[in-house]
């Protein structure tokens, strides 16, 4: 550390202590929260000693007709301007025994070596009816009792406030833990004249309040004042069951304290809180109360700007507008963003000081809150904004609200936006115009629209005289019947061409068999012909035939039966010489001749000669 | 007018056989008796058409003095004239036009911007009702739903031109498909040839599906009411969530009882009165 840091450290320590040191002078306050009450009404008593971090205060004030009892100690430091306070706050419950006007005496307080006297204080006890002064039915001491084992307080950090301005309020209540409770009815504020927001639990802990723990709960809300004038916040009520032990059955002989429930000195002595198992207990619904506070509500000056909607407190505000860019008639989104603490509830979106040339659509809004009960936060509003001509920058945007602190109104005003509108002259509005209401947010989609210029005709076009000689139809084309009638066509034509294929496949298998058995047959008679043990009329009978057979293989398309071919077909269809030809000429008239003529009288075999000139002349044949 | 054309000669013919004693249908008994088959047939089909004919001829003298209504500035009674062809089924692209014109002059863009809409959705391609239909949504400055990208990139053509694609990919498709069976070699140009045709079918059916079920679809609607906002909720004390100048495209996706759950042009939803707002299709 820097020399020089060392000696701003120091001399701070210095100012702070000598801050400490002067702030050390002790002072005494004592305050009733209410100087009237009535009977079987507790009172709260405060006795703070200022300047001092410890004191010696009485456990119990003396009064004859009330009862006081101290129940909490708290110390406070407060830091002000580098002026450190400390102070010591002790809290009484006062609770009247009978009607009357008491004076509570000064006290003593010893601070160190020093004391220090409250002062004295007044309070004003008015008798209830159906109640005495004296001793108390057994129900209402057990209320009683159970009432002091539970509290609530409400805390209105301010005791001024202007119309509508909002105000945050605290709402503790205190459980004995050990009578189980159970909260049947919510707290809720009484009054008249002001609004509160729904209560949110921010809280819950445990605290020692005059050595007894407590469960504290506690709620937060904000409340404005809808008139000027002095009004009374609260009291807070809620209602909740706890167990408390039976009562007994021995009749009271003596008026006993509140914190006297079971005629012991504590309650808490009872051997029920010690073992709760070992007693049975009574479940006992109680309702608690706290005390009023008061509050002055200040009317707003007068002269408000006329940009103010009545929103009360401290706020920024910042502009965007996108795009930058447009056309005459496109839209472009203004957001005005509006953060702080207030009234947000009444916080309007930003009014454009100068409409003319300006299209302005109701603009949303959506708050985003930063506390529990939206008394700070940032509430962003989007406006569309449609250029009518051409313009250079977004209008002036203008937001006023009532600063409680500065008791002033003051007005904000948006930065200037420059934009750039492109387009001719204005578009013609019609004597419709757009409909009061009618809204866009950001997100609209006009996108897809085109952007109106300056060319486009403002008036629209002629009526067309002609009507088409068949009504038309809505429905798609795919849901008329027509459409499927019509698949009919190629459906048929598909059975069309699936049954010509088929049926060429058929024609074609036949034809692949029958060229099969002829093949088949030609084989086997080419095998017999190279046998020797054939008879000359057998075996000119098969070379005849298998040159019929080769012939039909031969013919191909044209299919010739085999038993139709003569030589000159064979002839043909092998392209054969003149030799070729008369050769097989003399083939086919041996065969004829062994076939026709009988017993012949040749020599019993072919000769071996004649043989292998037939089978020559066969086996040419291609 | 084929009808005054084709059976006045035949009814002469008759006339001549029956000396004009007979009317309607028992001349034309009369008149096909002795006649050819191939004659008998025209006679049928002339008289078929000339009683279309003649149903639709009947709507012109409608059509025609709603128009005059309307040169002569009697907007109202144009509308009723239109409106009353429009009931009678008698639908078409310039009668719908004619209507949003009528509309229009009475200062109602809602129902002017549906009945433009209801003349697209009769013929893509109708100039003078996209013209007007832009005059009349910068008139309302209504609100147009946000189409999604295929959907913009499919409207080149129309639903009906899609099924019609692909009912011929389909086919196209299954004859390839008996071809390469019955096919001794499988040709590469029909396999090419059927991949091509199945992905055409294929793509049709999703544009098809696309643009029925997209913003511009079956459940297209047009806010006709004033001051419509729609809401969180059936009830008219809901919070409002957009509010929908007359003319403003809206989705139909439910409707219960008097109110309609809907898309907005802002991508969100809500609730609209179903009298404030009519589907284009009828």
């Amino acid at each position: 550390m820097s020399m020089s840091r060392r000696i701003l450290v120091a001399a701070f320590g210095i100012i702070a202590g000598a801050q400490f040191a002067h702030a050390d002078s002790p002072s005494v306050t004592a305050v009733l929260n209410s100087s009237e009450a009535s009977l079987g009404e507790t009172v709260r008593l405060e006795i703070r000693i200022t300047g001092v971090r410890g004191a010696d205060a009485p456990e119990q004030i003396m009064v004859d007709g009330l009862e006081i009892r101290r129940t909490g100690t708290s110390q406070r430091i407060e830091m002000n301007n580098l002026n450190l306070t400390s102070s010591v706050v002790y809290d009484y419950t006062v609770l009247p025994l009978r009607a009357g006007r008491f004076t509570i005496p000064p006290q003593t307080i010893r601070v160190g070596n020093n004391s220090l006297r409250s002062p004295a204080l007044t309070l004003n006890v008015a008798d209830s009816s159906g109640r005495s002064s004296g001793a108390r039915s057994g129900r209402d001491t057990q209320a009683a009792g159970a009432n002091n084992l539970v509290f609530a307080e409400l805390i209105v950090p301010s005791k001024t406030a202007y119309v509508g301005e909002i105000v945050p309020v605290q709402i503790r209540m205190g459980f004995d833990p050990r009578v189980r409770p159970r909260l049947i009815e919510p707290p809720e504020i009484t009054g008249q004249g002001f609004t509160a927001q729904k209560l949110q639990q921010s809280a819950e802990n445990t605290e020692t309040i005059s050595g007894r723990i407590y469960e504290v709960v506690t709620y937060k809300t904000a409340i404005a004042a809808a008139r000027a004038g002095k009004f009374e916040i609260g009291p807070v009520k809620a209602k909740a069951q706890v167990v408390v032990p039976r009562r007994q059955s021995a009749p009271r002989t003596r008026p006993r304290s509140p914190f006297d429930l079971l005629d012991q000195d504590d309650p808490f002595s009872d051997p029920f809180f010690s073992n709760p198992f070992s007693q049975l207990g009574e479940r006992r619904e109680v309702e608690i109360k706290s005390e009023p506070v008061a509050l002055e509500v200040k009317p707003l000056p007068p002269n408000a700007p006329p940009s103010f909607s009545g929103a009360i407190g401290n706020f920024t505000m910042t502009t965007e507008a996108k795009p930058k860019t447009v056309q005459v008639g496109d839209p472009i989104t203004v957001t005005n963003t509006i953060s702080g603490r207030g009234n947000f509830d009444r916080v309007n979106a930003p009014v454009i000081e100068d409409e003319r040339g300006w299209h302005k659509y109701p603009p949303s809004s959506k708050f985003k809150q930063d506390d529990e009960v939206g008394l700070s936060g940032t509430k962003a509003f989007e406006t569309v904004l449609s250029p009518n001509e051409k313009k250079q920058g977004l209008p002036l945007l203008a937001f006023s609200y009532f600063d409680p602190v500065k008791e002033q109104y003051v007005t904000l005003h948006s930065e200037p936006i420059p934009i750039n509108v492109e387009g001719g002259a204005a578009v013609a509005s019609s004597a419709g115009g757009a409909p009061p209401g009618s809204a866009t947010p950001a997100t609209a989609a006009r996108a897809t629209s085109p952007a109106p210029t300056a060319n486009k005709p403002q008036d629209i076009l002629y009526q067309l005289t002609e009507l088409p000689t068949k009504a038309e139809s809505f429905a798609p084309i795919y849901t008329r019947n027509v459409f499927w009638v019509a698949q009919v066509f190629p459906l048929l034509a598909l059975i069309g061409l699936a049954g010509w294929k088929i049926r060429r496949a058929r024609i074609d298998n036949r034809e692949a068999q029958r060229v099969a058995a002829l093949q088949h047959e030609a084989t086997d008679l080419m095998h017999k012909l190279h046998r020797n043990d054939v008879s000359p009329r057998e075996y000119y009978a098969e070379a005849s035939r298998v040159v019929r057979v080769k012939a039909a293989l031969a013919s191909g398309n044209r299919r010739i039966d085999p038993n139709m071919v003569d030589v000159e077909t064979a002839a043909e269809t092998f392209k054969l010489n003149s030799d070729s030809r008369d050769r097989l000429r003399r083939l086919f008239e041996q065969s004829d001749e062994w076939q026709y003529s009988g017993a012949h009288n040749g020599p019993g075999r072919v000769s071996a000669e004649n043989r292998r000139e037939v089978l020559e002349l066969i086996e040419n044949l291609r | 007018m084929n009808f005054f054309a084709v059976i006045p000669s035949e009814v002469e013919e008759s006339r001549g056989a029956t000396r004009g004693q007979f009317h309607g249908v028992r001349r034309l008994r009369f008149a096909s008796l002795g006649m050819t088959g191939n004659r008998t047939l025209t006679i049928l089909f002339s008289l078929a058409l000339g009683i279309a004919t003649v149903a639709y001829a009947q709507s012109d003298p409608d059509f025609t003095k709603a128009n005059q209504e309307y040169a002569q500035g009697h907007f109202k009674e144009a509308i009723s004239g239109y409106e009353a062809l429009v009931r009678a089924g008698q639908w078409s692209a310039n009668l719908f036009y004619d209507l949003g014109n009528a509309y229009f002059r009475t200062g109602d863009f809602g129902h002017a911007i549906l009945n433009y809409e209801r003349a697209l959705a009769l013929e893509r391609h109708h100039p003078e009702a996209t013209a007007n239909l832009q005059i009349a949504r910068d008139e309302a400055r209504a609100l147009e739903l946000q189409q999604s990208w295929p959907e913009r990139y499919l409207q080149f053509a129309s639903v009906n031109q899609y099924s019609i694609a692909a009912a011929i990919g389909f086919w196209l498709a299954i004859f390839a498909v008996v071809v390469l069976i019955f096919a001794r070699r499988r040709s590469a140009t029909v396999i090419t040839a059927l991949i091509f045709c199945l992905l055409v079918c294929a793509v049709s059916i999703y544009a098809v599906y696309t643009l029925e079920r997209g913003g511009k679809g079956d459940a297209l609607a047009i806010v006709t009411g004033k001051d419509v906002q729609a809401r969180l909720a059936t009830a008219d004390t809901a919070n409002s969530v957009l509010a929908l100048p007359p003319g403003s495209e809206v989705k139909i996706l439910s409707t219960r009882g008097d109110w309609i759950y809907a898309a907005l042009p802002n991508t969100l939803r809500g609730w609209i009165p179903a009298k404030d707002a009519q589907q284009v299709r009828l």
